[in-house]
């Protein structure tokens, strides 16, 4: 068997704008995703029983069945309702849904991992319930989600590779269809996949930096030393930038 | 009742499912009084004060601020209404409270802690803010730990900075639950002498303490719960020097033991 990487440099410019969609395509997703699942979450923790029990069959539904069926559920159903839609925004209404589903989940599990003590100091000082989230809640439910939360990133970043079956070509669809004419499906699929480990070891660089964003102890050491350094300018020191 | 009450508890039941934690409970602390609550572990002491701050919800009774009542609305006429969000935190913000737990936010500094609610909730001009947070973290004595981390504070300093960020609300009442149970021993005596310092200024202050000589030095009036019910009350030498009931002479012993 030969095997001749060279070829691969002629399709270089094709991999990369079927990157391009890929990367688009994930990103637009997850971040609709994203928003809705959060709202979701919220809901799924209100005190209100009908929002309590919606979220949870939509969690229920769209968990619960594959994202392949999404896609061509929404592919095929949508000229039922007298919309033609094109496969791109198809594939990016089916994994947004997707999304928002796991995102719920995990977004709950952080807020509801935040302490209970927490919201009630914030209560006691007279926060609304609306800065209660923003100001103390989220700010602490993030460093809990953010690594299920990524996973979950990277997870949708393969799996857009779905959106192949209803023709969206994105990185995987396009591999197949310069395969399917070079006849060197190794060499092509091995492109492909340098690509895709690019693209989530971006991701998973992402992750490591919001992790030691929100890692606030070592923010308070390192506010710690600065303290020690400026301790012969006392004018400037304290809470400037609070 | 009476009319310069600045809070009061009028015949307060909370029951957590079958569990009475209070039962029947009046309280009426004047302008400036301070207040300390003794009594067993269970006794309903933090359940009284969470109850004034409406973070537990009374399963009957009434809570009044200076005269208006909290979490609900009253109209001329008409039953009252539950309070909104926004509503109930109007007059949490004039109610300050301090948790045996400190329960300080662990994402913001010492300093930010305070400022919160000066920004967030009284509305303060920056400037205005920062100037009011010093003041505070100086009256308790952590002018050197403005950007210090919760983390990296003891737990007699967290203490400090949480009252510190209850107080800079300016409120009418300051709610103390338990505020040194959860301290190592050698750290208790500087947050009571931060208590002491504030009382001393002439605060209205409620303070469920297992402190039995801070109680006798500060108090105007303590009360003696069990069984969530209040008692006994009286001047702390009325009190701990001629206990009336036979439960609260038992009590005595059993602590001074």
């Amino acid at each position: 068997m030969d095997l001749d990487f060279s070829i691969v440099w002629n399709y270089v410019p094709v991999l990369l704008k079927a990157a391009g969609v890929t990367i688009i395509l994930t990103v637009l997703s997850q971040s609709i995703g994203t928003v809705a699942g959060l709202f979701l979450a919220l809901g799924r923790v209100s005190r209100f029983k009908v929002l309590r029990v919606a979220v949870w069959m939509y969690v229920w539904i769209f968990r619960g069945t594959p994202v392949l069926l999404h896609l061509f559920f929404i592919y095929y159903a949508a000229p039922l309702f007298g919309v033609t839609l094109e496969a791109f925004p198809a594939a990016v209404i089916a994994f947004s849904l997707s999304s928002a589903a796991y995102n719920c989940e995990i977004i709950r599990s952080g807020l509801q991992a935040v302490h209970r003590g927490q919201v009630e100091a914030a209560q006691a000082i007279g926060l609304t319930y609306p800065k209660i989230i923003r100001r103390i809640v989220l700010p602490q439910a993030m460093r809990i989600v953010i690594p299920p939360y990524m996973s979950n990133f990277i997870t949708a970043t393969k799996n857009s590779s779905l959106a192949s079956v209803i023709t969206v070509q994105e990185l995987m669809l396009t591999a197949q269809l310069i395969y399917n004419s070079t006849y060197r499906a190794i060499e092509i699929l091995t492109a492909a996949g340098v690509i895709y480990l690019i693209l989530t070891t971006c991701l998973t660089g992402i992750q490591l930096y919001l992790e030691h964003r929100t890692a606030w102890e070592l923010r308070g050491l390192s506010a710690g030393k600065r303290r020690r350094l400026e301790l012969n300018a006392p004018g400037k020191r304290m809470g400037d930038q609070a | 009742m009476t009319a310069s009450a600045m809070i009061e508890a009028l015949d307060v039941h909370k029951r957590f499912g079958n569990v009475t934690a209070l039962n029947g409970v009046s309280l009426s602390v004047a302008r400036g009084q301070v207040v300390c609550i003794i009594g067993p572990s269970g006794s309903g002491k933090s359940t009284l004060l969470r109850c004034m701050h409406f973070l537990d919800e009374p399963t009957q009774g009434v809570i009044r601020l200076d005269g208006k009542r909290v979490g609900y609305l009253e109209r001329d006429n008409k039953s009252p209404r539950r309070m909104r969000g926004s509503q109930l935190a109007a007059i949490r913000a004039q109610i300050g409270m301090v948790f045996q737990l400190f329960y300080l936010w662990p994402h913001m500094t010492a300093f930010e802690n305070v400022i919160l609610g000066l920004r967030d909730v009284r509305g303060l001009p920056r400037a205005e803010a920062l100037r009011l947070g010093r003041e505070f973290m100086h009256k308790v004595d952590l002018d050197d730990k403005l950007e210090a981390y919760p983390e990296h504070l003891s737990g007699g300093q967290r203490q400090r900075v949480a009252i510190a960020r209850a107080l800079a609300m300016q409120p009418k009442v300051m709610l103390f639950d338990e505020p040194t149970s959860a301290l190592d021993p050698e750290l208790v005596g500087e947050v009571l002498r931060v208590i002491e310092k504030i009382a001393s200024e002439g605060i209205t202050m409620v303070i469920a303490t297992h402190e039995m000589s801070f109680a006798r030095k500060v108090a105007d009036v303590v009360v003696f719960m069990d069984q969530g019910q209040i008692v006994e009350t009286g001047s702390p030498v009325g009190i701990f020097d001629a206990p009336q009931s036979e439960r609260l002479q038992r009590f005595l012993d059993k602590v001074s033991a």
